[in-house]
């Protein structure tokens, strides 16, 4: 029997059901495996064409001169089932079947034997009616979007938009993904077979899932657990509320469960519990980077007095706690501040505040240890700021979160710096706050 | 399996509240002083030995709510008073869930009133055994202020239980009141854990209401339910949650 860890790492594959047509989905996962400059044989199957793309055409699956690991299949449904029977002569490893026409319409018994005929091959099937894998590590994106940015997050996700809105968010920030894969149907590889591979996988320091229900004795408990004990996982699992566990039933067909008892056995294992797609996509950016607070003390320095209570009122409602300066720290920051800033946290250096006086407040607060987190905030634009904030973080000892808004062209320019060198930083304080309040969590 | 378990599961029905006290007794929670009567006189001994005033329970494994079914009342100071209160709950028994099986009923010391807090036991096939813990009221039943964890539950897990709902306040000294003892409450909690632990066939228990107290804390009434056994569904089935 081969294994997830054959399609993710095919050394070739078959886009069964591709086409000339720019507007059909066999000519998109074409183009976007062969724009994602996968290494290997790409080996477009379609009868009535000569080449696609500039690749020579197919016209079976038995017609491909070399091996085949992998068979991407966007034919119609009723033709799957041969498509499935060729591959299997063919000795293919494993298919992606984004065909639809299955258990998603109540097509059960067709689908039960593509998955007896697959097994009695030893192939695994992600799908059917899926949206694909994008394996940054293998740089295989049989899917859509198109997105290359090579990154840490392994996705796996219930719905294909927010697994690939999440890419695109990495992507955006120029952290990209190790992984995403949305799994449609299930009927073979399921989460416990992603969770299982992000677990060793070495692409992937985080594991983000998608899931809106859990199939009783699928394994994916103790799949979860055990992945916890080796990286941090971030879940997103709605349905918290009575209508939104509906939603979920007529989506999946599967039950969301009790949420309550959900969150209290994510916050048993370690494991991060994201309510919103914003708060899964900030938790998995802060969890990939280093960060990593040893205690919940926070100190806010900032250029922005509202920011800065911001912040303050999200630290407040998460269980976050706002030291007090000592006198010690005051007296040292009094000496390199000017007299308007306010020396108390939020340390407030005013809105006139550049880059050289963060410097000084950072110089002055960076061998003290009354706090385990510290949160900049640039408001306004504000140069430098990457430089200075990378110079605080080599010094001091406490997680450094940043939150930089209102900055416009130098915002943009600083953000993209801090991104590249995995400083995780965050368009609102409350954003930053939350972020470094979830991988806590992660402490016990 | 433990016998008080073992003969409610051969006789197919839930844990009555003496068995449920008893079962907490010996996991260290102290109950009230009772004991399961089956007529007026032996009432009057019981309380006797008790203590006036005492409280008085129907004991049915037909009847889950007993205070719905006129099954209960409290503070009975006199013998007379115990004796008419003995009729009466025969009386709305008979009348309200005619089709129940009569243990006997329970003669228990009326206990002063504490904070009402529950502790509950919930187990689900996939994640585990969970703890709760709320207060009681309204608080659990409209605001929903629980706290969850799952077993094994740690000291410093039951303490934070007990920290973590928002009704906290109340239990922390309200307006000058004494603080109620933090640790015992997380005390019942883990021998609660334990209770559940050590007996697989309960599928839930429900301690509702423990009084908490500035020192120590009392289980006033449990319910315990096995795994696989059901109250009947008969005219004694009063159960409307």
């Amino acid at each position: 029997m081969h294994s997830l860890n054959d399609i993710l790492q095919a050394k070739s594959i078959a886009v069964v059901g591709a086409s000339g047509n720019p507007e059909k989905m066999g000519h998109t996962l074409l183009n976007n495996i062969i724009k994602g400059d996968f290494g290997g044989g790409i080996y477009p199957i379609n009868p009535k064409e000569e080449s696609i793309l500039g690749k020579e055409c197919y016209k079976s699956l038995g017609d491909v001169p070399g091996s085949v690991d992998l068979a991407v299949v966007c034919v119609p449904g009723k033709l799957v089932r041969d498509v499935v029977d060729e591959a299997g002569k063919k000795a293919v490893k494993g298919l992606i079947i984004i065909s639809g026409g299955f258990k998603e319409i109540g097509n059960d018994g067709l689908e039960n034997e593509i998955v007896a005929i697959a097994k009695s091959y030893g192939m695994r099937i992600i799908g059917p009616n899926c949206q694909g894998v994008n394996y940054t590590g293998n740089k295989m994106c049989a899917t859509w979007p198109f997105v290359k940015t090579k990154g840490s997050i392994g996705v796996v996700s219930q719905s294909g938009t927010i697994g690939a809105e999440m890419e695109l968010l990495a992507e955006k920030d120029g952290i990209g993904v190790s992984c995403f894969a949305a799994l449609g149907n299930k009927s073979d590889i399921s989460e416990v077979d992603f969770v299982n591979f992000f677990a060793d996988d070495p692409h992937t320091k985080v594991i983000a899932l998608n899931i809106e229900g859990i199939r009783e004795g699928s394994g994916f408990i103790e799949a979860l657990r055990a992945a916890a004990q080796k990286k941090p996982v971030v879940i997103l699992k709605p349905g918290r509320t009575e209508k939104g566990r509906m939603a979920v039933a007529s989506h999946t067909k599967s039950i969301a469960g009790n949420d309550r008892l959900f969150g209290a056995f994510c916050r048993k294992y370690g494991i991060i519990r994201a309510l919103d797609l914003t708060e899964f996509y900030d938790f998995c950016k802060m969890a990939s980077f280093v960060a990593r607070p040893g205690g919940n003390r926070m100190l806010v320095v900032t250029s922005s007095g509202g920011a800065g209570i911001l912040a303050t009122d999200t630290a407040e409602e998460n269980n976050i706690d706002m030291i007090l300066l000592s006198d010690g720290l005051k007296s040292a920051l009094g000496k390199v501040l000017p007299p308007q800033c306010v020396l108390s946290n939020p340390l407030d250096l005013t809105g006139d505040a550049r880059a050289e006086r963060f410097a000084n407040a950072f110089e002055a607060l960076c061998k003290d240890q009354s706090f385990d987190i510290l949160l900049p905030i640039f408001g306004d634009p504000i140069p430098g700021a990457y430089e200075v904030t990378e110079t605080l973080r080599k010094k001091t000892k406490a997680a450094v979160v940043v939150s930089y808004l209102g900055g416009g062209a130098d915002q943009e320019a600083e953000v993209a710096l801090m991104n590249a060198n995995r400083m995780p930083v965050y368009p609102t304080p409350e954003r930053a706050v939350k972020s470094a309040r979830a991988v806590l969590g992660l402490l016990r | 399996m433990h016998k008080l378990i073992e003969k409610a599961a051969g006789e197919r029905r839930n844990l009555l509240e003496h068995e449920c006290l008893a079962l907490l007794m010996e996991y260290g929670i102290a109950a009230p002083r009772h004991a399961l009567v089956k007529s007026a006189g032996e009432a009057l001994q019981a309380a006797g030995e008790i203590d006036y005033p005492v409280a008085l329970k129907i004991v049915s494994p037909d009847i889950l709510h007993k205070s719905d079914a006129g099954g209960v009342k409290v503070n009975l100071k006199t013998g007379d008073e115990l004796r008419r209160g003995f009729d009466e709950i025969l009386e709305n028994v008979g009348r309200n869930a005619p089709a129940a099986k009569i243990e006997g009923l329970l003669v228990m010391q009326n206990i002063k009133q504490g904070i009402e807090c529950i502790i509950g036991m919930t187990r689900d096939a996939q994640l585990g055994t969970a703890l709760m813990f709320g207060l009681g009221g309204i608080f659990v039943e409209v605001m929903e202020d629980v706290s969850l964890c799952l077993l094994p539950v740690s000291k410093d897990e039951a303490a934070d239980m007990v920290r973590s709902i928002k009704g906290y306040k109340l239990l922390a000294g309200y307006r000058g009141g004494e603080p109620c003892d933090m640790d015992a409450i997380a005390d019942a909690i883990l021998k609660i854990g334990a209770l559940a632990e050590n007996n697989p066939e309960i599928a839930e228990i429900d301690v509702n209401p423990l009084f908490a107290y500035p020192r120590g804390v009392m289980p006033v009434d449990a319910r315990i339910l096995l795994r696989g056994s059901q109250v009947p569904p008969t005219n004694g089935d009063l159960e409307h949650t």
